[in-house]
C-alpha cells in the first residue's frame, strides 16, 4: 500500500461521518421496520405462548437456536481479525479491524437475544444466574447450557470493552476536529484522552493483553456452543470433533459476512485506497482455508459414523444426505465446501462481483449448516416412532427477519457515527519523515 | 520547582520528534510529556520508558478469576448434594470450563480498569496547552527547563525541526 500522510487519513476516514444521502436513510428506515417486525412477532409469541412457533415434538430446537449459533459464528471472525491477526502482526488487518470488531459486537448482541426468545417464560430468565434464592437452588454447572450463558456473556463483555478501548484515541480525534455539541459528545466518550506517552504506554500493553485474552476466549466460546450439542447423546451431535468443527465453521461464516459488509462499505465511503483489493483477496484466501477445514469436517463426520458401527449414528447421516432435509444438506455442502474453492482462481478472488456473490452464498450455506445439524439430528433420533419434521411458522420467520434487520440497523448506525477505520492504527503505517512528504 | 519553565515544541514529523527527544535528554533536560497521535516504539525508546505495570494487574485478575469460577461451582454444588447418574457431587471437568471463562472475564475487567487508572482516565479537563493537532497529525513535546536555559532548549528543539516552540503555564 502506498504510504499516506497523517492528515490524509483523518480526512478520508472521517468522511463517513459527514451527513449521508437519502439512500442511507431509506436503508436505515427499512432496517428499523424489520426490527419492529421482529419485535412485534416476539411480543405476539410472549402473549400467546411458545406454541406460536413451529418447534414441537420431536424438534424442540428450531430457527431460534439456528440463528443463535449462526450469529455467534458471525461474531467470531471479527475477533479473529482484530485479535488473532493482531497477535500475528498481519498488517492487512489494520484497515478492516474496526468494522470487523463492530460486526462482532453487534452479532453477539443479536445472538444473545435468541436464548431469551427461545424461552417460554422469558420474564424468569434470571433463574439461570447463579444467585442465592429462597430454596438454595443453584444452576447446574454440569450443564453446557450454563457454560453457554457464562461464555456468551463473557464474550459480549470482552468484545465491547476491546472495541471501546480501540475506539478511545479515535474518538479523541473526532472530538478535536469538531465543535459544539458533537465535540462534547465525542469528548465524553473519549474519556478526555490526550495521547501522552504515558497513556500510550499503558494503552499499548492493555491492548495487546486484550488481544491475547480474546484469542483463547473466541475459541472457547464456539467450543462451548458446540458442546450444547456434543454433550448430549443424540446421534449426529454426540461427537468429539464438534468443537474444532464449529470454530472453523464460525470463522468461515464470519469472514464471508466481513466481505458482505466491507464491499459495499468501501464503495459508499470511497475507501478503495484504504480497504484495498489486496485485503479482500487475503480474506478470500483465509476463506479457502476455513472452507477446506469445514469440508474436511463434513467428510470426517461420515467416516466416523461409518467406522463407529453405531447404527443410529450411521442412519442419521444417511438420512441427512437423502432424507427429508436433503436439499438443505446439499446446499450446505455446495455453498460452504465447494463454492469457496473458486477462490483458488486469482481472477475470481480479485473480482468484487464474485467476492460479494460467493460471500452471500457462504452466508446462506452456513445458515443451512446449522439447520442441518440442529434440525437434522433432532428430527431423527433413536426411536423411529418419534421421528418427525419441523418447519418454521411466520412468527419464527418474522423474528429471523428482525434479527438480520437489527444487525444491519446497528451496523448502519456504526458506519455513520463512529470512525469505521482505526485512524490511529492507520497513521502508524503512514509517512513518518519529512523526506517522504513532498 | 518554582523557577522552572515549560516549553512546548510542536513537530510535524515523527523522526524529527524522536531526534529532539534524544538531544534534549542528552543535554540533561527533563521531558515532561510527549503528545502523539499514535504510539511508536521510537518515542518509547527515546524516553527510555519501562514496560507498563498493567500486565501484573491483568495477571492478578486472571488468577482471581480462575479461583472465583471454580469456587462458585464447588460452593453451589455442596449446597444441595444431588447425585445424578452416580457422578461426583463436585464436577471437576465442568468446573474447568467455568474457571476458564471467569479467568478471561476477570483478566479483561482488571486489564481495562488498570489501563484507565494508570492512564488517568477519564480526564475531565484537558491542560490549557493541549493542541487539537496532537490527535491529528502533529506531535508535541513538553520539556522542563530552568529559567536561564530557556533559549538553549528552544534552539535545540527548533534545530531538530520543531514547527513552533512556545512557553506554557502550569
Amino acid at each position: 500500500m502506498e504510504t499516506i500522510s497523517y492528515s490524509r487519513f483523518n480526512e478520508d476516514i472521517l468522511r463517513n461521518m459527514s451527513p449521508p444521502g437519502r439512500r442511507y436513510y431509506v436503508l436505515l428506515a427499512l432496517a428499523f421496520a424489520g426490527v419492529l417486525l421482529g419485535a412485534s412477532c416476539w411480543a405476539y409469541q410472549i402473549a400467546t405462548g411458545l406454541g406460536s412457533a413451529g418447534i414441537n415434538l420431536p424438534v424442540y430446537w428450531g430457527t431460534y437456536l439456528i440463528n443463535f449459533v449462526f450469529w455467534v459464528g458471525i461474531a467470531h471472525s471479527g475477533t479473529l481479525i482484530s485479535a488473532i491477526l493482531y497477535l500475528f502482526r498481519a498488517p492487512w488487518r489494520t484497515a478492516i479491524a474496526r468494522s470487523a470488531e463492530a460486526m462482532t459486537v453487534f452479532a453477539v448482541s443479536v445472538a444473545g437475544l435468541f436464548p431469551f426468545i427461545h424461552l417460554g417464560r422469558v420474564w424468569i430468565v434470571y433463574w439461570i444466574l447463579p444467585y442465592p434464592n429462597q430454596r438454595n437452588l443453584w444452576p447446574n454447572f454440569q450443564s453446557p447450557l450454563v457454560f453457554d450463558v457464562i461464555a456468551i456473556s463473557t464474550y459480549l463483555t470482552v468484545s465491547v470493552l476491546f472495541w471501546f478501548t480501540g475506539l478511545i484515541p479515535d474518538l479523541a480525534v473526532v472530538r478535536d476536529s469538531s465543535t459544539g455539541l458533537r465535540r462534547k459528545i465525542y469528548g465524553f466518550f473519549s474519556l478526555g484522552w490526550l495521547g501522552t506517552h504515558r497513556q500510550w504506554n499503558h494503552y499499548g500493553t492493555a491492548y495487546l493483553l486484550f488481544a491475547a485474552l480474546a484469542t483463547p476466549l473466541v475459541i472457547s466460546v464456539h467450543s462451548v456452543v458446540s458442546w450444547d450439542f456434543a454433550l448430549s447423546i443424540v446421534p449426529g451431535w454426540h461427537s468429539t470433533i464438534f468443537a474444532p468443527y464449529f470454530v472453523a465453521g464460525a470463522i468461515h461464516s464470519g469472514l464471508a459476512m466481513v466481505l458482505t459488509l466491507l464491499i459495499p462499505l468501501r464503495r459508499v465511503f470511497k475507501f478503495e485506497h484504504l480497504i484495498t483489493l489486496k485485503i479482500l483477496e487475503n480474506i478470500a484466501k483465509t476463506i479457502i482455508f476455513t472452507g477446506l477445514i469445514v469440508g474436511y469436517a463434513y467428510g470426517v463426520e461420515y467416516f466416523m459414523a461409518q467406522y463407529s458401527g453405531n447404527i443410529a449414528e450411521r442412519d442419521t447421516f444417511i438420512w441427512r444426505a437423502v432424507g427429508h432435509y436433503a436439499l438443505e444438506f446439499w446446499i450446505m455442502v455446495l455453498f460452504n465446501a465447494v463454492v469457496p474453492l473458486a477462490f483458488f482462481i486469482k481472477k475470481v478472488r480479485t473480482d468484487l462481483r464474485y467476492l460479494f456473490g460467493i460471500s452471500i452464498l457462504i452466508n446462506i450455506g452456513m445458515w443451512y449448516e446449522r439447520f442441518v445439524i440442529i434440525v437434522g439430528s433432532a428430527a431423527h433420533q433413536f426411536d423411529p416412532y418419534s421421528w418427525g419434521y419441523y418447519s418454521p411458522t411466520w412468527v419464527e420467520f418474522g423474528i429471523m427477519i428482525g434479527s438480520f434487520s437489527l444487525f444491519f440497523f446497528l451496523f448502519l448506525l456504526f458506519a455513520r457515527f463512529i470512525p469505521t477505520i482505526s485512524m490511529t492504527e492507520m497513521k502508524e503505517t503512514g509517512r513518518h519523515s519529512r523526506r517522504e512528504n513532498p | 520547582m518554582a523557577h522552572e519553565k515549560k516549553l512546548l515544541g510542536v513537530f510535524a514529523y515523527l523522526d524529527e520528534l524522536v531526534n529532539a527527544l534524544k538531544f534534549a535528554r542528552e543535554k540533561g533536560f527533563t521531558i515532561h510529556t510527549v503528545y502523539s497521535p499514535f504510539p511508536h516504539h521510537g518515542i518509547e525508546e527515546a524516553l527510555g520508558l519501562k514496560p507498563s505495570p498493567v500486565r501484573f494487574v491483568t495477571l492478578t485478575g486472571g488468577v482471581l478469576g480462575i479461583l472465583t469460577g471454580i469456587a462458585l461451582v464447588v460452593y453451589t454444588c455442596v449446597q444441595w448434594k444431588f447425585v445424578v447418574s452416580g457422578k461426583p457431587i463436585i464436577p471437576l471437568v465442568p468446573a474447568v470450563v467455568v474457571g476458564f471463562e471467569f479467568c478471561i472475564l476477570f483478566s479483561v475487567l482488571f486489564n481495562f480498569a488498570a489501563m484507565l487508572f494508570k492512564a488517568r482516565l477519564p480526564k475531565l479537563h484537558r491542560p490549557e496547552h493541549y493542541d487539537n493537532r496532537f490527535s491529528q497529525d502533529h506531535f508535541g513535546v513538553l520539556v522542563l527547563c530552568p529559567e536561564n536555559e530557556r533559549e538553549h532548549l528552544s534552539s535545540i528543539l527548533k534545530e531538530a525541526g520543531a514547527k513552533d516552540v512556545h512557553e506554557v503555564n502550569a
